[in-house]
């Protein structure tokens, strides 16, 4: 091993090294809460971080340490953190760095449980957010404010599907000394890097395509290692000494990896959020497969797309893959593989048409999660985007008769199929 | 912290402890394109245990004021320089790679306040390669990928790192791009140059001790044994695992020898 690894090879390699004892070739779930020190110095110095190495399962764990590896390796990252969900991991990226007074420029195309945890609940601790249109990237400039520390976006937005144009919004926050936060979970490392382009630090719901099986909730927040902390005074967090660790000035001991020793240090020790082992151990599997399964998620979409476009009960298509979509070209810019595997589309005939739809289909599953291995449905307005007020909801393009499809591995012959089904039922509610 | 040398304001860290030249001192000292973040551990390790700590960047790297210094003697200078600035006794040196070489003339030409030197993974010269000395300075980012190619034993290559979740080859490659194409390019040139191994290594008289990497493909074992045979009597170790970046590729085994060496050669009171 001279050089570095590819991509499919880092999946199923990176951060393992296999098993001294045993030589088990799987990575072993160390289910245990604690580890027992060989000496008292070797215990001091974990504790007071001048040695690697595991103290409780809370902080850090065998199994947990190989998925966040794995992940930094993938991500071109220096460090990853993994949490026990992709909220929390949002949560333990955004205070690791702002506190009260602070404030957060976000793009309002995101997931309702980003929009909710900043316009509801971080305002309950002094940090507020701007929101603009992600299609509008001199909106993020215009919003930054003297107390801005942090531009958060999802390079593929959700559900309306609008691609960040990642290096002009990089830019924008390198010329304010902010660093510009990606919500990766839609695009996974396979189908964009955002650190390439200039993103600082990546969160994921590790939940979604990257584990992609529906089977464990998991999330992690990847260090790109790209931002200069030390060029201002606006992130003590990072460059002024840290107490409970003697003071230690993580900026100086850690460099690249200063921001995820941060929340390592401080949220893993005393907010907690931690992934279990048997989640890590589960996630990991999935990412084993990672590039087939996006392969498969990619060319599914492809087909469905030209089904969907096609067919008479359907009243629009949106995908980036679609020159009709108006983040088509950063999507061929950013995505050349392909833009995900959600969908969104209406079904002639409105709300009432949408719901037949969502209930006569049978194959595809009706529920609250994306990137699985299975097809899912949804209707976001009375659903996952629920809780956003109206106005929310028309900036985050969400209409009445929307249906968000995360498209499957399945053959692809059968999800058309079923969909059939659903559109035959719609046909009838829609003739009234 | 930052302090002036020759009107040049210098940066290195102090392991999380303040600086007192009153204690024995372990200076490290960082390898080509690289800075002080390459000992962070061993580094706090030490300044908890009693030691004063002092890890610079040289000059022109990542919090060092350039330019970056162009022969490894020119740095040896420096280097007693920043002895002098600081007035530090009781030295103990700890150097990997380009740092060996940086160590081998400070060691043979500064004696006085020197305890102890350890060598990691180097032999008496550093040749670079015409093809790698050309990349740093018209395709940074091609030399970074080559050193830490073959920088790295397996540990770096699958993403290890001293620290769960830490990727240390990706956190390399973010701290030698800062210190590219000028720092990284000066670096290369110095080893190529330095030509005094040699009679360098014959005429120091400090406790000497080398570690070498078994899977080291920058200072392979045969040019590692060349320094050792040099050497008046080094205490010599040979981690077999380990590629080139010792002090992070094997950190627990690494920290065990330099501890026990310099508390050995340089006790605290
Ligand atoms: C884009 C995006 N980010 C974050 C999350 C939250 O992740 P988790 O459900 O793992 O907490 C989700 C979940 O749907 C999501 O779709």
């Amino acid at each position: 091993m001279s050089r570095f690894l590819n991509f499919d090879t880092l999946s199923l390699h990176a951060g393992q090294t296999v098993d001294p004892v045993f030589g088990a070739r799987a990575t072993p779930i160390y289910q245990t809460t604690s580890y027992v020190f060989p000496d008292t110095d070797t215990a001091s110095s974990i504790f007071n971080l001048e040695r690697g190495g595991h103290a409780y399962s809370r902080i850090t764990n065998p199994t947990v340490g190989v998925l966040e590896q794995r992940i930094a390796a993938l991500e071109g990252g220096s460090a990853a953190v993994c949490t026990a969900s992709g909220m929390a991991a949002t949560f333990c990226a955004i205070t690791a760095i702002l506190g009260q007074g602070d404030h957060i420029v976000a793009s309002t195309q995101m997931y309702g449980g980003n929009i909710s945890l900043m316009k509801n609940t971080l305002p309950r601790f002094g940090i507020t957010a701007t929101f603009v249109d992600p299609t509008d990237t001199g909106g993020f400039r215009d919003a930054i404010q003297d107390n801005t520390r942090l531009i958060y976006g999802e390079l593929i937005g959700n559900p309306g599907l609008d691609i960040l144009d990642l290096e002009a919004i990089a830019k924008i926050g390198g010329d304010h000394h902010v660093p510009f936060m990606v919500d990766a979970t839609f695009n996974t490392p396979y189908l964009c890097r955002c650190f390439d382009y200039g993103a600082n630090v990546t969160v994921h719901s590790v939940t979604k395509w990257m584990g992609g099986h529906g089977a464990a909730i998991g999330g992690a927040v990847v260090d790109g290692g790209n931002f200069d902390w030390g060029a201002t005074d606006k992130y003590p967090t990072i460059t002024e000494p840290y107490a409970p660790f003697s003071g230690i000035n993580l900026w100086e001991e850690f460099g690249p990896s200063a921001f995820a020793t941060r929340i390592r240090a401080e949220a893993m020790r005393d907010i907690g959020p931690s992934m279990s082992p048997m989640n890590a151990f589960l996630l990991l599997q999935g990412i084993e497969t990672l590039s087939l399964r996006m392969d498969k998620h990619l060319s599914n979409t492809a087909e469905l797309l030209d089904y969907l476009t096609g067919h008479e009960q359907v009243s629009w298509v949106s995908h980036p893959s679609l020159p009709s979509h108006s983040s088509h070209k950063l999507a061929q810019k950013y995505l050349p593989k392909g833009a995900g595997s959600i969908v969104s589309f209406g079904v002639k005939g409105g709300r009432e048409a949408g719901k037949t739809f969502i209930e006569n289909v049978e194959l595809a599953s009706h529920l609250a999660n994306v990137g699985d291995a299975k097809t899912l449905i949804i209707h976001p307005a009375t659903t996952t985007h629920s809780r956003i007020d109206a106005d929310a909801l028309v900036a985050a393009g969400i209409t009445e008769d929307m249906i968000r499809l995360s498209v499957g591995l399945e053959d692809v012959a059968d999800i058309k199929a079923d969909f059939e089904t659903g559109f035959r039922a719609a046909k009838r509610v829609a003739k009234g | 912290m930052y302090f002036a040398v020759n009107g040049k304001q210098v940066f290195a860290t102090t392991g999380g402890k303040p600086f007192d030249n009153s204690k024995p001192t372990v200076i490290f000292l960082h390898g080509s394109g690289l800075d002080h973040t390459f000992w962070g551990l061993h580094a706090r390790f030490f300044a908890f245990r009693n030691y004063s700590v002092l890890v610079p960047d040289l000059p022109g790297h990542t919090n060092s004021e350039g330019p970056p210094l162009t022969t490894i003697e020119a740095i040896a200078d420096w280097l007693n320089d920043v002895v002098k600035t600081l007035d530090i006794n009781n030295i103990s040196l700890v150097a990997h790679s380009q740092g060996c070489l940086d160590a081998l003339e400070f060691a043979s030409r500064f004696p006085e306040r020197l305890k102890s030197v350890s060598f990691i993974a180097s032999g008496l010269a550093t040749p670079v390669n015409e093809a790698l000395i050309s990349a740093a300075e018209n395709d940074p980012e091609a030399a970074i990928a080559m050193m830490l190619g073959w920088g790295f034993g397996p540990a770096g290559q699958l993403h290890q790192g001293p620290i769960p979740g830490n990727s240390m080859v990706a956190g390399g490659r973010k701290v030698m791009r800062g210190n590219v194409p000028a720092e990284l390019a000066a670096d290369l040139r110095a080893c190529d140059a330095y030509k005094n191994g040699k009679q360098a290594a014959a005429a120091i008289q400090a406790p000497a001790q080398v570690i070498l990497a078994g899977k080291d493909r920058m200072a392979p074992r045969k040019a590692g044994l060349e320094l050792v045979a040099h050497l008046p009597d080094p205490e010599v170790t040979i981690i077999e695992e380990s590629g080139h970046m010792v002090p992070q590729e094997a950190p627990d085994r690494c920290r065990q020898l330099l501890r026990d060496f310099i508390f050995k050669n340089n006790p605290t009171r």
